[in-house]
């Protein structure tokens, strides 16, 4: 109450947002993810440039070579560079995480938003169908699904984006439950709106930033996930440079050769903390003033 | 706080208080406030929201937070707040000083007991043995009128009426006997009938006790009824001080003036007439050192006005205000209609026509619908009205009664559950296809909540351009120009077409969201607490809009108002509200001139302040099942009939009908 008040005497003075002193605002941790994740694009986007040589181009006579001038992450088992493999793998790892996410995205958010706008039996049908895929522990699923066909890429993504589905409705229905009691979207059924256009130009462009946040926290899963799934063999298969796959397969010489496995896994390490960096501060920006301000 | 001299010091004295929040280069909340009370007297400060007058009660109460930087000097009982330690701060707080604040529903801990909560004060503060204490609170609660007091301080807030809730509240600010009361907007968010009690309460304990009272509100006729001296405030300064006989009388500062012109008074405004208003917004960010904030929005101001930095002064009547033109100001301009050709509404056929409506809605939960125990809650009960082309029919009652769900059943934005709504004779339930898109078009509707109701990620332009794309109104190219009479309709320059609604004032939003209801040509607007949301001087302009548009039109309104005032200006006819039910109908003229039924004689004894005597509304219990739905609370309820047998509307005059079993 009292912390109410002052927040409110505070907006009313505040109201002069220019750009200028709102950027200056802006979270240390959007920033250095920020940072993070556009310096992974490039890197990835231009790997095929940058990379030293062929990711499979095998040096026989290299073979276990620890990191030097020549080999910035050394060598794995067959001589193969591995930095070029770590570079070129983060290809796959992104296209994994994005793909898996906007799959998510295109299950979740329609499901959700009808969920949260219709309600009654149809909300129950929705969320009860998307509790029951949550029910089940997530590796598990997935492996299901990948046991009974032919690995790949796609389906690996489509496997993980399945799964991320429920908790994008979830949040989907939770913030257009909210958005229900705004008059606006009472206005609109006054206007005797058609639900596309509810669901599209009314719900969604709200929905939208609370959605991004929980999007990155998507793609670190999915990037996780695929990896557990390389790991394991479900996955994308060798001789690809994938990460995943890469520790599984330094996992024999980990004693002699720690950086096999090591140089993927920092990889990943980065990646992860740099979307985890850039939800956060995604999360801060949109969450607490904005909402509240509208 | 020495009693032996003889002309007591102050117990408040404040001096050039200062409140920034944020960066050293944004503009002050509050400004060089400077004022003072004396034992057991009382000062309202009176402003729009935004106007900074929160602030200075969160000064006092340390409970701006660390973004905000305090200068100044708040002298209470001789010491200074702002150089005490925090911890002693805190302590003369929680001892010396009571609060009372706007919302009671959020005020109370739901978890714990009224009594405890209560009681609380008096074991930290007094240091008194939790049994004493639950005592004294049981005192406490019958002293601030609550008859069943033991029974309430073992209730928990949420079984508790909204005047209840504040009541207790109150026990638990006087609890420790402070000599000071800060009340902020104590009754903003209680019906009339509750709040007229409650400041009846409060005057009570100010003369009893000897309480000081500091009183915060937006609506000067609240502040009127208690206190005996008033601070105008504008943009985080004072603009006026004086008694508040002197500027209710003669106030002295454009400013004050305008606010009490823009009041609604309580009888019938004829169509040809408009209210005064004030033209313009507050400035977000206002500069006093460059010259006088109001001035772009005042209609005696000159040219050096904006240049030259006002001061307050004493005026002829004794107010302090400032302004160096107040001795010669004149009176608030009156302001004319703007269309001038207005005629009255053709009675004849209904353009609505309500009759018998009833809607219900099943107040228990699953559980108790499994175990067949659920009883459905009328909140609509048999109604019949209906509104003409061109006519405005006032729906007034106090919230709950069921007046916004009539609103959205004549939309049929909800379904009813028995009776029927016609709108130009074909029954609004039963259309479908193209002749419902066609009644969607011609009824609409303008909402209260200017926060919510315009989408945040659509533009002024998008919001307006949508309907016509939705009911194919204009050619693409010919949009952009019927967007831009939109604006022009509702008063707004055509730039806001591409501004965002949190860019926009309350009563710009408002504006936008009635030109959004006009952008499909209605003939029917359904108004649901059109002004409710907005200060006073931004109220009498949206009136006065509408009533522009009405005579423009020939537009039907379904206005719908807690305000008796307010309804009064721009209704051909008004209908009251009680628990689902139309007790009295009339024209407003003839209401407010000879109310017959016990309820609007209420609704009108509150706003004009003076007492009646009633059951208080807090404990009347639920709705007898059978019988008159206002028995409860009656003054004038006979033995039997009342209690037995709903009364049906009567005729007692020309278009004068209500709905009571003892009409003397």
């Amino acid at each position: 109450m009292v912390a109410q008040l002052a927040d409110a005497a505070a907006l009313d003075t505040d109201t002069s947002t220019d750009t200028a002193s709102r950027r200056a605002r802006l979270p240390i941790s959007l920033k250095v993810g920020a940072a993070i994740v556009l310096a992974l694009l490039i890197a990835s986007a231009l790997a095929q440039v940058i990379a030293p040589y062929p990711f499979d181009e095998m040096h026989i006579a290299d073979r276990f070579s620890p990191p030097s001038l020549q080999y910035l992450a050394g060598t794995d088992e067959y001589g193969c560079d591995v930095f070029s493999r770590v570079l070129i793998g983060s290809q796959l790892s992104l296209l994994l995480g994005v793909s898996a996410t906007l799959i998510s995205l295109g299950l979740g958010v329609p499901l959700g938003l009808l969920a949260g706008y219709r309600r009654g039996l149809v909300d129950e049908v929705i969320m009860r169908v998307l509790d029951i895929l949550l029910a089940f522990p997530p590796v598990m699923l997935v492996l299901l699904i990948l046991a009974v066909t032919q690995p790949g890429l796609i389906k690996t993504a489509f496997a993980i984006g399945l799964l991320s589905a429920p908790p994008i409705g979830r949040v989907t229905r939770g913030v257009t439950l909210d958005l229900m009691s705004g008059e606006f979207i009472e206005a609109a059924r006054a206007r005797g709106e058609r639900l596309g256009y509810m669901l599209w130009r009314e719900l969604l462009p709200n929905v939208w930033p609370v959605l991004m946040v929980e999007a990155s926290l998507r793609v670190v899963f999915a990037i996780l996930l695929g990896a557990v799934l390389s790991f394991l063999g479900f996955g994308v298969q060798p001789p690809s440079a994938d990460w995943g796959l890469m520790i599984s397969a330094g996992r024999d010489y980990v004693d002699e050769a720690p950086w096999i496995s090591l140089a993927p896994g920092i990889a990943m390490s980065i990646t992860v903390i740099g979307i985890s960096l850039l939800g956060d501060g995604l999360r801060e920006v949109l969450d607490p003033r904005l909402s509240g301000r509208r | 706080m020495n009693a032996e001299v003889e002309i007591p010091p102050p117990l408040l004295d404040v001096r050039d208080l200062t409140v920034r929040y944020g960066h050293e280069d944004r503009s002050a909340a509050v400004r060089q406030v400077s004022f003072h009370l004396q034992p057991g007297e009382a000062l309202g400060i009176v402003g729009e929201s935004g106007s900074g007058k929160s602030s200075i009660a969160g000064a006092i109460l340390d409970f701006l937070g660390p973004a905000a930087r305090i200068s100044g000097e708040i002298r209470f009982g001789g010491r200074d707040l702002l150089k005490l330690p925090r911890k002693q701060h805190r302590a003369v707080l929680g001892h010396k000083i009571g609060s009372v604040f706007q919302d009671p529903f959020s005020a109370l801990n739901p978890a714990l007991r009224i009594g405890r909560q209560i009681a609380e004060p008096l074991i930290r503060h007094l240091g008194m043995p939790p049994a004493d204490a639950a005592r004294r609170t049981v005192d406490l609660l019958r002293e601030m009128g609550i008859h069943r007091a033991e029974d309430v301080a073992r209730a928990y807030p949420h079984q508790l009426s909204g005047g209840m809730k504040q009541r207790a509240l109150i026990a638990a600010a006087v609890a420790c006997e402070p000599p000071l009361l800060i009340l902020d907007e104590p009754t903003t968010a209680l019906d009339v009938t509750v709040e007229a009690q409650i400041l009846r309460l409060l005057g009570r304990l100010q003369q009893q006790k000897r309480v000081s009272l500091l009183f915060i509100s937006h609506n000067l006729g609240v502040v009127r009824r208690l206190c005996d001296r008033v601070a105008v405030m504008y943009a985080s300064q004072f603009v006026e001080l004086g008694t508040m006989r002197g500027v209710l009388e003669h106030p002295a500062h454009p400013y004050s003036k305008g606010l009490l012109a823009s009041r609604p008074p309580l009888q019938a405004m004829p169509r040809g007439n408009r209210m005064p208003s004030i033209q313009g917004q507050m400035p977000i960010a206002p500069r006093p050192e460059e010259g006088c904030v109001f001035a772009p929005r005042c209609p005696f101001a000159e040219p050096r006005c904006a240049e030259q930095p006002q001061s307050m002064q004493a005026a002829m009547q004794g107010n302090l205000a400032r302004c160096w033109k107040a001795d010669v100001a004149g009176e608030w301009p009156r302001q004319a209609a703007e269309v001038l050709d207005h005629e009255a509404f053709r009675a004849g056929d209904a353009l609505v026509n309500v009759t018998h409506l009833r809607k219900t809605f099943s107040v228990s939960g699953r559980l108790a619908a499994l175990l067949r125990r659920r009883h459905d809650h009328a909140a609509v009960d048999d109604v019949s009205l209906s509104i003409s082309p061109g006519e405005v029919l006032g729906l007034v009652g106090e919230s709950g009664c069921g007046k916004s769900t009539l609103g959205r059943l004549t939309l049929r934005l909800l379904e009813q559950s028995a009776g029927s709504v016609e709108f130009d004779g074909a029954d609004v339930s039963l259309v479908a296809g193209a002749d419902l898109a066609e009644f969607r078009k011609q009824a609409q509707i303008v909402f209260q909540n200017v926060g919510s109701s315009l989408n945040p990620r659509l533009s002024v332009g998008e919001a307006l351009e949508r309907p016509l794309v939705l009911f194919g109104l204009a050619k693409p190219r010919e949009r952009r120009r019927r967007v831009e009479e939109l604006l022009e309709m509702v008063r707004l320059p055509l730039s806001y077409r591409l501004r965002y609604p949190h860019q926009l004032s309350g009563g710009e939003r408002q504006r936008v969201a009635i030109g959004r209801a006009l952008a499909t040509e209605p003939r029917f607007i359904v108004c649901d607490e059109p002004v409710s949301a907005l200060d006073v001087s931004v109220q009498a302009a949206i009136v006065n809009l509408l009533a522009d548009l009405r005579d423009q039109f020939g537009l039907a309104y379904l206005f719908i108002s807690h305000d008796l005032a307010v309804v009064a200006q721009l209704s051909d006819r008004i209908a009251v509200m009680y628990r689902g039910r139309i007790c009295e109908t009339g024209t407003p003229a003839g209401l407010l001139a000879g109310p017959r039924h016990p309820y609007t004689r209420m609704l009108l004894a509150a706003v004009e302040d003076t007492t009646i005597d009633e059951a208080p509304a807090d404990e009347a219990g639920a709705t007898a099942l059978n019988g008159c739905a206002f028995a409860a609370r009656c003054p004038c309820r006979l033995p039997d009939i009342c209690d037995t047998t709903p009364p049906s509307l009567r005729a007692v005059g020309t278009s004068h009908e209500v709905a009571c079993h003892n009409l003397q």
